[in-house]
């Protein structure tokens, strides 16, 4: 047996013909595809930067590079974390696993908060949308699709986090019912605090952190904030174990599927933001010759 | 494969090493990031400072995808695999940048 074989995480799965989990294999083939399919996106907004129509926005005037910078390093951060996720449940270590997802979870919060505020900025300050110029249709078409895995990734990660408190000596419907408590305070905490902190920044923006716009904030967006911290503590409450969960060092290549989505995602933005954003600083007069 | 070694052990196959590896990829990322940044405000170049913007892109995107999501340490067809999307992709990324590059595909009526 070779030692890359060796290594493989093969946790009493039948054995394959080609040495590797179906689920793994099926999700490389996924990700070959995805490929193609980002490859498109790309391709079709890079084309069209080549030749600009006469009215085009300007995107150097239009991007903020100091949050897109921010929340690529916050992708970043996000794989290490998902890395360290598979990591820990390979080693059967199912705590250090949930403590990795949800500061995955929250980084990718953070990244798409970041493109929600930034999308918002083009649309509300900029005017530029996705129907008024061939910039923004095949800008936000990208960057949307991206956001999209992006939120797909989140609820997938969601979904493990929960997965991972299933009972041993699971009773079917009593498990189900507590899971989609679990997964509707999640989802409740998330909206209140991406709404609550996505409210905070316009306002900051608007008139400065001063105690009339902290007054003003609190009156409009107290209740979410207050809100967010109760569904803060739901959860918290919902995170205590109760005896032994039927998930450990065999759910490994479901852990693993999920991390290579992720990383994937990840590896999208590190094209995204050279191709999209960087190279438009290098040519800011016009387009690629 | 010893399993029954605690997790930590050194003979264990997914040791205290592959984090350490992990964190100090994840620093060589965000190092990459940061230079990355800086390259489009120095006064370089164009041609420099693109074939750096690339190939730093490249030596990410490589991290990434051996590393964090395993190729290194799995089967030679899960790269395989993953490479045949990646190539016909770019190919086609390639193909379509080249193709309207060309002084031909100049629209009639697009900018000065």
């Amino acid at each position: 047996m070779s030692v890359a074989a060796a290594t493989i995480d093969r946790h009493g799965e039948p054995s394959t013909a080609t040495g590797i989990p179906n689920k793994k294999l099926l999700f490389w083939a996924f990700l070959a595809s995805d490929c193609m399919f980002f490859g498109t996106l790309i391709s079709t907004h890079l084309v069209y930067r080549l030749h600009p129509p006469p009215g085009n926005p300007v995107p150097t005037q239009i991007f903020n590079i100091e949050l897109t910078s921010f929340s690529t390093f916050i992708l970043l951060m996000s794989s290490l974390m998902m890395a360290l996720a598979v990591n820990a449940i390979q080693r059967g270590n199912v705590r250090s696993m949930r403590s990795s997802l949800l500061v995955t979870i929250a980084f990718g919060l953070i990244f798409l908060g970041c493109q929600v505020f930034e999308f918002n900025d083009f649309v509300f300050e900029k005017h530029v949308t996705i129907t008024n110029s061939i910039f923004g249709s095949t800008f936000f078409t990208l960057t949307g699709t991206h956001g999209t895995h992006v939120a797909v990734g989140m609820l997938w990660l969601t979904l493990m986090y929960i997965r991972s408190f299933k009972p041993a000596a699971a009773a079917g419907g009593g498990w189900v019912g507590r899971a989609v408590i679990h997964l509707l305070v999640f989802a409740a905490a998330v909206l209140l605090a991406m709404y609550a902190t996505l409210g905070f920044a316009h306002a900051a923006l608007a008139s400065g952190i001063n105690g009339p716009m902290l007054a003003a904030y609190s009156s409009s967006y107290g209740p979410a904030v207050g809100g967010a911290f109760l569904a803060a503590g739901g959860l918290r409450f919902l995170g205590i174990e109760h005896g032994p969960v039927d998930f450990d060092a065999h759910n490994a290549d479901d852990v693993e599927s999920m991390g290579l989505y992720w990383h994937f995602v990840d590896i999208v933005w590190i094209v995204i933001f050279t191709a999209v954003y960087l190279l438009e600083y290098v040519f800011p007069a016009g387009p690629v010759r | 494969m010893d399993l029954s070694l605690p997790a930590d052990a050194p003979g264990h196959p997914h040791s205290q090493s592959r984090y350490n590896v992990y964190v100090q990829i994840a620093m060589i990322l965000a190092i990459i990031t940061g230079v990355e940044i800086l390259l489009i405000f120095l006064p370089f170049a164009k041609w420099l400072v693109i074939g750096s913007l690339v190939a730093l892109s490249a030596v990410k995107f490589l991290f990434v995808i051996f590393f964090f999501m395993h190729l290194r340490w799995d089967r030679l067809l899960c790269t395989g695999i993953f490479f045949i999307g990646l190539v016909l992709g770019g190919g086609t990324l390639w193909a379509l940048v080249r193709l309207f590059s060309a002084a031909a595909s100049v629209p009639l009526s697009s900018s000065p």
